[in-house]
């Protein structure tokens, strides 16, 4: 991958991402215009919102600590040199189930982590927002499912989602914009198991093309999907909203990290942000957080200044608690074909069947499970330190790699408050900016779910003919950390992403989740940017911003 | 531990796919980086750089090759630029604390129950060590506040393994398709083959 | 709003080198053909034109599409041998109606009873499959309507012969009238295919609802023609339409493949798995047997 050190989207012009080489005009702002909209973060949320605003008609500008890719050109066909889409800046993580940072579950670079995700886009259960009065577990969010659904069809729309024409799950729906993917053979497993034991199983929503779409070619089922696509198949903020974002006006701007938040009078009035080697300050009318479930409460406690003096909207003390990430163990196996599991998306296939149906659980939530991907670097990390093996012994095992074939959950944690992110005021970044400490720990509720999960994918890989079972153990995505809710008394913002305690700052990522759900959280993300996107316009067009 | 090493793959070379579609111009940029500009010592003192080669060649053995798999440049290459993963463990160390911390370990050890430096000792006593550091049965005078365990298999296995299995030699052992840009896949089920992919074959 | 695509001028170029290539066989052949032959011998020189464009069809899409399937099975061979056969055995026909009769019978026997066996084969293997018969395998594993295109192409070369010997009759009644809703109904079934896999692409340009409006339209008037002859001069219009769409779609299928990722640079993967060359001709072939029944059901008429 190119070391994009410095910023490309500046002068006039960004990055044209489909074309090698290429630009597209692109609005700029100087830092003294004060912008309506100064948004912290290009990814599924601040991306997505960037581009509603900015077609909505106001002038926004939004930050990316990382680069502007154009991934035709920059992105290798290789696991290990594409390392910078990660943040792999430092971070603390600790408790008794420490979270791994870092890769699956944090980008860097314009279109965030949906650069490199996976593209599953689930809707979630209609009854998980409210979990609390009609499941009886963890708390109510402050919308319901009918208020997002237009909205996340509006995301699906606007990603080409390649979905079945019948879903199993969920509430009936349009049909997806394209077409589901051939299932490759590791999705093709987890079909056969499922229908030996008796539950359905569906080809996955992704968000990565199934036919060819304007200048964006399908996918070639090349399987570095987690590594970055260099094909444009997949769908990520970066070659979806993010060019639309720039044609209706607004102004990206790579490589400026963002430490503070201004504030004057209890209404922040801009940010402070680091960009070709020098602090500047931009001013803007409002100031949207959108850098998911660490940066975005380290920013609000970094920020705080003596009228918040324990960060910005904190005075609850709500900030950076119930983070949450989903529990995801694995269980692998051997099976006599040829599986190849390098080829194509790595999640082709899923059975949401624990998400739906509450019968014969032991614990609160659910789970859905999905086929899996890996290449060669991360299975073998996998192997051997799961397994414990090294030696010639992992030598000889990594031969039987085509062989293998694997399942894991995408399980819902419960949000609690002791699972947090907080600053370390005598550690600092290469920004000078004091870096985040995570710390996450299982309730009983989530282990009991993990040990009921690894019995289902037991025996869906058992029904399937794979043998040799083991399992290993991981997690994926992080939410919460600066919660929507229906007062200041239990919640940092209010279901629009408006802070109850600053008028003129909001919050739109996945920290903003209640409740973590059994499924991928990008589509909800964008979905809830759509939303707050018209939400804006509508209060602006009613005077109350 | 046997050292015999067998795979179906035997005739797969993956770099004989360079010139094909399979391969793109950043792809082949990266690729020959990685086997023709192996970086020098930058970070590691000599005696760490020694033991570590050692420690390195019990974790990936590589007794069929003439040129093994480099992988000790590139951890003090990481060690170097200070490159870490995105996080360290609450329990940890810094990075660069946590490796020399480490490699102290596994010295004082080998010092310990055998006299005599860690590269020194034959194969079979080093593997011992090495599964005792693993299931952290360590004597905490060598290892400070690092957990050995942990270091173990979050630092030590977990890069010399990423290293290695990023090699195209790796690739080609394993049957693994490598790069695939522009051309990706066609044939996607159960024994389902391109012609561009590895070949198993059992004798 | 259509975004943008890739440059559309190799389109340009293609097609019009296709359509070039085209004319100049449809000139050759009307060379051919005696200017004032009878119509049964002319309507079995397009029966056999039919059949071996839809042959041609045939014997190239399957063996690009066993060979995506590495010929896992060996009969799946048959299909492109018995359709390689039958090109040669209709294109005879073609040319010299006179010759060869009862080896070319053999061949268009066979490759009628190959097509019943593929079909019989792809259910087969759609059946086993993970999914059975969901959209997903319709869609990406052996089509189940593909292999009735040999055996099209067998009845036409059949037909063919029992035109050339002026036998014109069929089952007690005119054979054209037969023929007609019977070629109408196989043009169903290709627009049933070339549906299926365009709503798999999305429709995502407007040039796929061709194939699924036109030919549709050309198969309701050639069916009706039979009955109600002042139906015939818009059944012409409309399968010469069908025809044109049988040349034209692999130009636009070209094009699909350069918008496929590295695109003809990266032909060892699109050729299998972008848009199918071979494909569209299929509609060619029928429609050259509808246009030469409609001067057959004129004379009734």
């Amino acid at each position: 991958m190119i070391e994009a050190e410095a910023p490309r989207a500046k002068a006039g012009r960004a990055p044209d991402v489909f074309r090698p080489g290429g630009w597209i005009p692109m609005q700029g702002y100087s830092d003294e215009e004060e912008v309506d909209f100064a948004i912290v973060g290009t990814g599924a949320g601040g991306g997505t919102l960037a581009c509603k605003l900015a077609e909505a008609g106001f002038s926004v500008v939004a930050f990316e600590a990382g680069p502007f890719w154009r991934p035709l050109e920059d992105f290798a066909s290789d696991e290990r040199a594409q390392g910078g889409l990660y943040w792999t800046d430092d971070r603390i993580t600790g408790g008794a189930d420490p979270i791994e940072l870092g890769s699956n579950n944090c980008g860097r670079g314009v279109g965030g982590t949906t650069v490199h995700y996976t593209m599953i886009a689930l809707r979630w259960r209609p009854e998980w927002f409210e979990a609390r009065s009609k499941l009886g577990y963890a708390r109510d969010w402050p919308i319901s499912f009918d208020e997002l659904e237009p909205y996340y069809e509006e995301a699906e729309e606007a990603l080409k989602v390649s979905g079945p024409v019948d879903y199993p799950w969920s509430r009936r729906r349009r049909r997806y914009p394209y077409r589901a993917h051939e299932v490759n053979a590791s999705g093709l497993v987890l079909a056969r198991g499922c229908e030996r034991i008796g539950i359905k199983w569906s080809p996955l929503p992704l968000a990565t093309l199934s036919a060819p779409r304007g200048m964006a070619h399908p996918c070639i089922y090349r399987g570095f999907c987690a590594y970055g696509c260099s094909t444009n198949a997949k769908q990520s903020v970066l070659v979806t909203f993010i060019p639309r974002a720039i044609k209706a006006g607004a102004e990206i701007r790579d490589h400026a990290m963002v430490g503070r938040i201004e504030m004057k009078d209890g209404r922040a009035t801009g940010l402070l942000y680091h960009r070709e080697g020098r602090w500047r300050r931009q001013k803007a009318r409002h100031v949207v957080v959108a850098g998911y479930a660490i940066e975005t409460p380290r920013l609000l406690l970094n920020s705080a200044c003596p009228d918040f003096p324990d960060g910005l909207a904190n005075d609850e003390g709500f900030v950076g608690t119930h983070l949450m990430c989903h529990s995801g163990p694995g269980v692998w196996g051997y099976l006599d074909e040829e599986i190849r599991s390098y080829k194509a998306p790595p999640c082709m296939a899923v059975t949401e069947h624990w998400n739906y149906d509450d019968t014969a659980k032991d614990f609160h939530g659910g789970y859905a499970f999905m086929s899996q991907g890996p290449l060669a670097a991360g299975w073998a990390q996998d192997v051997a330190t799961n397994r414990g093996l090294w030696g010639m012994a992992l030598r000889n095992e990594m031969t039987r790699y085509n062989h293998s074939a694997g399942l894991r959950i995408v399980g819902e944690v419960e949000p609690r408050r002791e699972n947090r992110v907080e600053v370390v005021p005598d550690e600092k970044d290469q920004f000078g900016l004091p870096i985040p400490r995570v710390t996450f720990s299982y309730s009983d509720n989530d282990r009991r779910l993990m040990r009921h999960s690894i019995g289902s994918m037991r025996s869906v890989l058992d029904a399937a003919g794979a043998r040799e079972l083991w399992d290993d153990d991981d997690t994926s995505h992080l939410m919460g950390g600066c919660a929507m809710g229906t007062s200041p008394k239990d919640s940092v913002t209010n279901a629009d992403g408006r802070t109850w305690a600053i008028p003129n700052l909001w919050i739109c990522d996945g920290s903003l989740f209640p409740t973590s759900g059994g499924v991928n959280p990008s589509l909800t993300i964008q979905a809830l940017a759509c939303r707050i996107g018209d939400r804006i316009a509508a209060m602006a067009a009613r005077g109350e911003l | 531990m046997s050292d015999d090493f067998r795979t179906p793959y035997a005739d797969y070379d993956v770099l004989a796919k360079w010139d094909t579609p399979s391969w793109n111009d950043r792809t082949r940029e990266v690729v020959r980086r990685r086997l023709e500009e192996v970086p020098q010592r930058r970070f590691l003192t000599e005696e760490e750089w020694r033991l570590l080669e050692a420690v390195t060649a019990r974790l990936i053995p590589q007794p069929d090759r003439q040129a093994p798999v480099p992988i000790v440049p590139w951890i003090d290459e990481m060690l170097f630029e200070n490159r870490g993963p995105g996080f360290r463990y609450a329990d940890m160390p810094p990075l660069r604390d946590a490796w020399r911390q480490g490699l102290k370990g596994i010295a004082g050890e080998a010092r310990e129950r055998h006299g005599t430096d860690f590269e020194d000792l034959p194969p079979d006593r080093q593997d011992e060590i090495l599964a005792d550091v693993q299931h952290d049965r360590t004597d905490r005078r060598w290892w400070g506040d690092l957990p050995a365990g942990g270091f173990f298999l979050h630092l030590l296995l977990h890069e010399t393994v990423a290293i290695y299995y990023s090699h195209p030699a790796a690739w080609s052992e394993i049957g693994y398709g490598g790069p695939a840009s522009p051309r990706g896949y066609v044939r996607l089920g159960f024994d389902a083959r391109d012609p561009w992919e590895a070949e198993e074959r059992h004798d | 709003m259509r975004p943008p695509e890739p440059s559309r001028r190799p389109l340009l170029a293609v097609g019009a080198l296709v359509f070039a290539g085209a004319a100049g066989a449809w000139l050759l052949l009307r060379r051919a053909a005696p200017r004032d032959e009878p119509k049964p011998a002319a309507a079995a020189r397009a029966l056999g034109a039919g059949a071996a464009v839809l042959a041609f069809s045939v014997a190239t899409d399957s063996a690009l599409e066993h060979y995506r399937g590495s010929f896992e099975n060996k009969a799946m061979f048959i299909a492109p041998a018995v359709s390689t056969i039958t090109i040669a055995a209709a294109a005879l026909t073609l040319l010299r109606p006179g010759t060869g009769r009862t080896a070319k019978g053999l061949v268009f026997a066979a490759a009628t009873a190959t097509g019943a066996a593929g079909v019989g084969f792809h259910v087969y293997d759609i059946a086993k499959r993970e999914g059975g018969f969901d959209l997903n395998n319709l869609f990406y594993h052996a089509p189940l309507g593909a292999p009735a295109a040999i055996g099209l192409a067998g009845i036409f070369g059949l037909l063919s012969q029992r035109f050339a010997r002026g036998e014109t009759g069929l089952l007690g009644n005119d054979g054209a009238r037969l023929i007609a809703p019977f070629a109408a109904a196989a043009l169903l079934g290709t627009v049933a295919e070339a549906g299926l896999l365009h709503f798999r692409g999305s429709f995502q340009n407007p040039a796929m609802y061709a194939p699924v409006t036109l030919p549709p339209a050309a198969a309701a008037a050639l069916a009706a023609s039979a009955a109600a002859p002042r139906l015939i001069p818009a059944a012409r219009f409309l399968l010469e339409g069908t025809a044109m769409l049988g040349i034209a779609g692999p130009v636009f299928h070209a094009y699909g493949i350069h918008r496929n990722m590295g695109g003809w640079r990266n032909w060892s993967q699109m050729i299998l798995q972008g848009p199918p060359l071979p494909a569209p001709p299929a509609f060619l072939g029928i429609a050259i047997v509808g246009l030469a029944m409609l001067p057959l059901l004129e004379e009734d008429a």
